[in-house]
């Protein structure tokens, strides 16, 4: 079996997906750790514009929304999200037709499934997101999210505060979002030091007394709060440490 | 600074308000502005109840003039009472919102003055929210009744959303809880209001709009004998009548010594009923009629979609693969989004049980009522999928139950609002 292994950015998948689609038994993954049977051969896929740029048109020829919904599915941190695509594109030009709805069709379902963890995670953000004010005036939220949204989200973030100075840090994948007052860019950011204003403190004591008020002790729930908001996101939310 | 303590007794005494949704208001922000409204909501916490925190929902003072039977605030009760200030109101909510903390404010009170003057209060709050801080995120606004029609208006020019909390489901429950209320009261404003959103709804006015994300409203449960059907009555009416997006149900408990009051709560299981009725009629296109009797009340055993088949069985088993949507909405087990994917999905080809289930359909309930390609999985006996369906439910009301176990020895209040 054939294992393509891609840098992990769209093109080079693009370009996997042109080499893999005549093969009979494939895989394409940007994981290197993968684990491999003893015929698997693994082939190294550079992005190739021109290849790339042609599965694109290839797809956008059935379903123009097909492009932007993989787009979605490759920021996923899921190991397997090249291969979900993959099967994806090739159930799209095999029926040369959108099948996003197509329920019937598991990799349909699976990829689907995929997508809206991505888009999920992007809205869980615009609330889960918390904010501290620096020193400086300019506000700081790291954060540490499955998909690589950081992009995603600053628009939003970008309207809502549009005259605060505002930076969103993905201390996992080491890249921040960073907004001036006018424009956003995305940029590399390793550890930051960050010296808190002098109100800060006190507005983080506020917001938990608030949270424990509005609580009804009465009608304990814990299952349905960390099924609405996962424990994982905890760390960075002043009211739940 | 706001101190914490006030901030804890105007928390605890606005808790009860179940409302606190943030959606159907598309407000942008301003040049010189702080932050919009998203039209889908969104939730920025979770609190141990399980519910969530999306508006920063406090009360502007817990000082009651009125004293209604069932309020742990009224007058005559012996509580701490607190009061904040406009500016103690605004900053608080600036400051939690530049943190992302919430989506807005839900700004209610007590009435601790004239009905005019809270009203005017209240009313300056979110114009200086708005006005002098800038602030362009959600404001929910609870209205006071008898107040000047003239102040409300003004309001709603300001407010996203507004509500007028009926309390109970009855005029004659009103009077003998909520003496100083009147059914006028929190009925005429609703009108008002309606009116005001149709006007600007037909003339098509962009700017300045009133509530533009509608009004809603509340009421106790099991404070008073009102039947389950009575209130579906009038719950399918304010939506019809009144346009409201919401009704609210909450529970009584039982905080409160008085000969008028029943001394024990009524379960969340009853509640939650109620909340599955308002919902298969908002969404699945039923008639109250069709669910519940003027005199009776929902089923404890079944959820109302299941009792409903389960009167109308002749109508069963309907084809997956061809049965309309309004009837797929029908179907115990199938959601309202499961209907609409298995429309899509059979323009594909025909599904199978199969095919469902990776749908998430729960099969467990709705394979006694529909066909997959002519194939029938259920039971044919009716006395067997009452029984398999009353098996599945006492799982969900077991979990209902211990709640409510833990609910009726609770010191909790009822409800915090005016």
């Amino acid at each position: 079996m054939k294992i393509f292994i891609t840098d992990g950015g769209s093109d080079s998948f693009f370009t996997a997906v042109f080499e893999a689609y005549n093969q009979s038994e494939c895989a394409i993954t940007s994981n290197n750790q993968i684990q491999m049977s003893f015929d698997s051969q693994i082939i190294y896929v550079a992005a190739d514009q021109r290849k790339s740029a042609r599965v694109q048109r290839g797809i956008s020829k059935y379903d123009d929304r097909a492009i932007g919904d993989i787009l979605l599915v490759l920021r996923s941190g899921d190991n397997m999200k090249e291969q979900i695509a993959y099967e994806y594109i090739r159930r799209i030009l095999e029926r040369k037709t959108p099948i996003n709805k197509a329920y019937n069709i598991p990799e349909v379902i699976i990829f689907n499934e995929l997508k809206e963890k991505v888009t999920g995670e992007i809205h869980n953000m615009k609330g889960f997101m918390r904010f501290m004010e620096s020193g400086n005036g300019a506000y700081y939220a790291p954060y540490a999210p499955d998909h690589d949204i950081t992009d995603l989200l600053m628009p939003h973030f970008a309207r809502r505060f549009s005259n605060e100075k505002f930076v969103i840090h993905d201390v996992r994948r080491k890249i921040a979002g960073i907004y001036d007052g006018h424009d956003w860019v995305i940029g590399y950011a390793g550890e930051a030091e960050v010296y808190l204003s002098e109100y800060e403190k006190a507005f983080q004591t506020l917001w938990k007394m608030y949270y424990n008020s509005v609580n009804i002790k009465e009608r304990p729930h814990e299952k349905q709060m960390k099924g609405y908001m996962p424990v994982r996101y905890w760390k960075f939310m002043p009211e739940k440490n | 600074m706001i101190d914490e303590r006030k901030l804890e007794i105007l928390t605890e005494s606005a808790k009860y308000d179940v409302s606190c949704s943030s959606s159907g208001s598309k407000r942008k922000n301003t040049s010189d502005g702080l932050g919009n409204a998203s039209v889908g909501g969104i939730c920025h916490s979770f609190t141990p109840d399980g519910r969530c925190i999306s508006l920063l929902k406090i009360l502007m003072s817990n000082e009651c003039l009125y004293d209604c039977e069932y309020c742990p605030n009224r007058r005559s009760a012996d509580v701490p009472r607190a009061r904040l200030t406009p500016d103690e109101i605004c900053e608080l909510t600036v400051n939690f919102y530049k943190r992302n903390y919430i989506e807005g404010l839900f700004l209610s009170s007590a009435v601790f003055d004239a009905p005019d003057k809270t009203m005017e209060l209240l009313c300056e709050t979110v114009t200086k929210l708005r006005k002098t801080y800038n602030f362009n995120g959600y404001i929910h606004l609870k209205g006071i009744p008898n107040a000047d029609s003239a102040l409300m208006m003004r309001a709603a020019k300001i407010a996203d959303r507004m509500s007028y909390n009926i309390e109970l489901p009855s005029e004659k429950s009103l009077k003998l809880l909520a003496p100083q209320k009147s059914k006028q009261s929190l009925l005429l404003p609703m009108r008002e209001l309606k009116e005001a959103m149709d006007y600007d709804r037909i003339n098509k006015v962009r700017k300045n709009r009133v509530l533009p994300a509608g009004q809603t409203t509340q009421m106790i449960i099991g404070a008073s004998p009102e039947s389950d059907g009575k209130i579906l009555k009038l719950t399918e009416s304010l939506y019809r009548n009144m346009n409201l997006k919401r009704v609210y149900y909450s529970s009584y408990i039982p905080v409160v010594k008085s000969p008028k009051l029943p001394t024990v709560g009524v379960g969340l299981l009853r509640e939650h009923r109620l909340y599955q009725a308002d919902w298969l009629i908002r969404f699945y296109g039923f008639d109250v009629d069709e669910i519940c009797g003027e005199d009776e009340n929902l089923s404890a055993d079944y959820d109302p979609k299941c009792a409903w088949a389960l009167k109308n069985m002749q109508l069963f088993p309907v084809e997956i693969n061809s049965a309309p949507l309004a009837m797929l909405l029908r179907v115990p087990g199938i959601g309202a989004k499961g209907a609409y994917k298995i429309c899509e999905a059979r323009k594909f080809g025909k599904l199978d049980f199969d095919n469902l289930a990776k749908m998430r359909i729960i099969l467990k309930r709705a394979k006694h009522f529909i066909t997959c390609k002519g194939k029938f999985y259920g039971s044919d006996s009716l006395a067997q999928v009452k029984t398999s369906l009353l098996l599945e439910g006492t799982e969900q009301s077991r979990v209902q139950l211990s709640m409510f176990s833990d609910l009726s020895t609770s010191l909790s209040v009822l409800t915090g609002e005016l």
